[in-house]
């Protein structure tokens, strides 16, 4: 026992003493934020402004009407042309126009058109068509309203006089499904980045020892299944030091801002969104599930990817074959997550967060709906049980892999030559 | 006594009986050549012997008791013929991580790296790294690591591979001091002439079994031919006698081989009588060299792979 803990010790200390540590620690949750929020400000930015000609032989549009839709809503751009209208059609595209649009003659204001055309030179996606579409919609309800002689009080009454929803658990009056779906997700990608990135560091390790040929030095004093305990528990324990990092981050953020009372700016907003989350999400439960799965997801992975590392050489591209089908467990648990987080208690759900290969991810985007509404304590204490029954299988099936995998030179292995290795005496 | 005694160890994989039926015994205090020729089974047997693989069959004894590799660890010092270390760690730290594994407190671990360091001039190299050091640095490095802990057993795969002569020396030099002061030391080579020189005791292996046991001196007894060398200051004309035959003449010099009854006194005293006048006369023993190369020769350069059926 003293023997794992030393190697558990040099685990440990030889990563956590690094610069990369530090770095990675400081610079993920930055990476992590502009992953999320860039991606969104990207997909704003990069959506083309369409100037479109609006050609109306109705005779129902009005100038005043489409400036108006104009000024409310930048999105695009609609120009109303009444005369001269072949002309356009024809050369839409050398006036500077993206598209246009067609209201027919004879249009009844009490029908509508169905599939009007929008033609362009281009395809364009439907978040590009949908905004032309409501601002269109914009001003014929305009032109409704005038036809009906509706004055604008009326007017008001018919904008603001709507019904929304707003999702109400009656066993659980803080339920927030939005807050709840956006923690969800969060976890369930945290748990995938942290799986990947944690295992792949003990698939590494692994092959290091094996490369430098220490592997041998070291068997001759410790149990190969020490050895490879040794190295996933410390890796086990940086993994979960940084996780502790971050929370730690989280609460000095909340505690200075709340007490200092320092109410503008970011800190402000970071502190309200905290606040949030833990009115509405039982935060310490989703916290303490989190470590619970990280560790045991982690054991669970890392133990197959240490199993691979053992098998192959040098070759890093023998490394990428052999843990294909590890790493697609993962991302088809992100696959399973995306299903299970529209619909936490749907059968498939249930399902993935109870199997272990997803569970860790599947079980993590659901949690923050509500224990023990969403998640009944039953799947929760069987998903935990059935993680910790997979765990100790990976580990027993990795270290029979592993006792033969690391003394051996020459050829990569296949599947099946490994399978063979871990059920023979 | 013994410190380690193999009785019929046997070891087959898929393809190889790689340790078929090998017996031996290592006394205490001894310095022990395992010979042989590459994938002769050296290094399946030493595996056994540290505990890294189990064997199939057989026992082994260590000092007097049943081999336990669970506890009995910290009583073998191993240096494998592929070296290794961890690369990107502090010298110093390596070593004490290795010699904690051992089974040393971390007072006595820290006590003895010291001197050993001091001993191989290695002090300024505490805050380096493995990756930083030669390749013969990098063998002094695993020499001490292996020897450490003071192990009773002692088991070096090809220790001066990679070595100069300067510490090649150094190292030679240790393995004498060990083995006065009780150690037994296990020898893994190919390289004859430094057996020839440091061994009291050898085994050779080819293919997976024992094919010679033995000292040094006896073996080279058992295949020594009955060559001896004359020199003379003058050669006579005619050699004409039934007790020996000449095998080769250079300058000054006769190899005789002298028959089965007879004795060297006869070819000397065959010489006086015709009056030539004796330089000297040596006994030629055969080099193990030789031995090894007669004993493995007709063996196929590499070993093949064969079925096994048990």
């Amino acid at each position: 026992m003293n023997k794992i803990f030393l190697i558990i010790k040099r685990e440990y200390l030889t990563r956590v003493r690094k610069r990369t540590f530090i770095i990675s620690t400081i610079l993920f949750p930055l990476l992590y934020l502009l992953l999320i929020f860039g991606t969104g400000y990207i997909a704003e930015k990069s959506r083309p402004d369409l100037k479109v000609a609006l050609i109306d032989r109705s005779g129902l549009m009005r100038e005043g009407l489409v400036n108006k839709a104009n000024m409310q809503d930048s999105s695009c751009t609609l120009n109303l042309i009444k005369n001269n209208t072949e002309n356009v059609i024809a050369r839409f595209d050398s006036m500077g126009y993206d598209a246009y649009v067609v209201i027919p003659e004879n249009t009844d204001w009490r029908k509508g058109v169905d599939s009007l055309l929008l033609t362009s030179n281009k395809t364009y996606g439907i978040g590009v068509t949908i905004p032309i579409q409501n601002k269109l919609n914009r001003i014929w309800d305009e032109i409704k309203n005038d036809s009906l002689g509706i004055d604008a009080p009326k007017k008001l009454i018919l904008a603001t006089s709507t019904i929304s929803l707003k999702l109400n658990n009656a066993k659980n009056k803080e339920a927030d499904a939005g807050t709840a779906t956006v923690i969800g997700y969060a976890c369930g990608f945290l748990m995938y980045i942290i799986l990947l990135l944690y295992g792949s560091q003990v698939m590494m390790g692994v092959m290091e020892e094996k490369t430098n040929r220490i592997a041998e030095v070291m068997v001759s004093s410790v149990k190969p299944f020490q050895l490879m305990m040794g190295k996933i528990i410390g890796i086990g324990l940086v993994a979960l030091t940084q996780f502790l990092i971050w929370i730690g981050c989280i609460l000095l953020i909340y505690v200075i801002g709340k007490y200092t009372g320092n109410n503008t700016g970011m800190m402000a907003g970071a502190v309200l969104q905290i606040q949030k989350a833990f009115s509405s999400v039982n935060l310490p439960l989703v916290v303490g599930c989190f470590i619970f799965y990280m560790l045991a997801g982690f054991f669970f992975y890392s133990s197959l990817y240490g199993a691979i590392g053992s098998a192959i050489n040098e070759d890093m591209r023998e490394a990428q074959s052999l843990s294909f089908p590890i790493t697609m467990l993962i991302i088809f648990s992100i696959a399973l997550m995306s299903s299970a987080i529209s619909n936490p208690g749907s059968p498939v759900a249930v399902w993935a967060s109870i199997i272990p290969f997803s569970s860790p991810i599947v079980m993590m985007a659901r949690i923050p709906f509500g224990v023990p509404n969403t998640v009944p304590w039953w799947q929760l204490v069987l998903s935990m049980a059935s993680l910790m029954v997979g765990f100790i299988f990976t580990t027993w099936f990795a270290g029979r892999i592993y006792r033969t995998g690391i003394l051996m030179y020459g050829k990569k292995p296949s599947w099946k030559e490994m399978i063979k290795w871990a059920f023979r005496k | 006594m013994n410190i380690l005694e193999l009785n019929n160890l046997k070891k087959y994989f898929a393809t190889q009986k790689a340790v078929d039926d090998i017996s031996m015994q290592v006394p205490r205090g001894s310095i022990f050549g395992l010979l042989g020729p590459n994938g002769a089974g050296k290094t399946t047997l030493i595996r056994m012997i540290t505990g890294i693989f189990y064997p199939d069959a057989g026992e082994i004894f260590l000092k007097g008791k049943k081999f336990d590799p669970e506890n009995d660890f910290r009583y073998i010092g191993y240096m494998p013929e592929e070296r290794g270390l961890y690369k990107k760690m502090k010298i110093g730290e390596q070593a004490l991580y290795l010699a904690r594994l051992k089974g040393l407190s971390k007072a006595d671990a820290m006590e003895k790296i010291k001197a050993w360091f001091k001993r191989f001039e290695m002090e300024s190299w505490w805050n380096k790294k493995v990756e930083d050091l030669s390749k013969g640095m990098g063998q002094k490095l695993q020499f001490v690591i292996t020897v450490l802990h003071e192990p009773d057993l002692i088991i070096l795969d090809e220790p001066f591979s990679g070595l100069d002569p300067v510490n090649s020396n150094l190292i030679k030099d240790e393995i004498y001091r060990l083995a006065q002061n009780g150690t037994t030391i296990i020898f893994s080579t190919h390289r004859m002439e430094q057996v020839e020189e440091i061994c009291d005791k050898i085994v050779l292996v080819n293919k997976g079994k024992k094919i010679l046991d033995g000292s040094v001196a006896e073996i080279k007894q058992d295949f020594k031919e009955n060559l001896f060398s004359i020199h003379l200051e003058k050669i006579p004309e005619t050699i004409n006698n039934n007790s020996f035959e000449v095998v080769k003449t250079n300058l000054n010099e006769l190899v005789v081989k002298i028959k089965e009854d007879s004795k060297p006194n006869d070819v000397l005293g065959y010489f006086i009588n015709q009056g030539a006048s004796i330089v000297s006369f040596k006994e030629m023993l055969p080099s193990l060299n030789d031995i090894f190369i007669r004993l493995v020769e007709g063996t196929p350069s590499a070993r093949q792979f064969e079925e096994i059926r048990s």
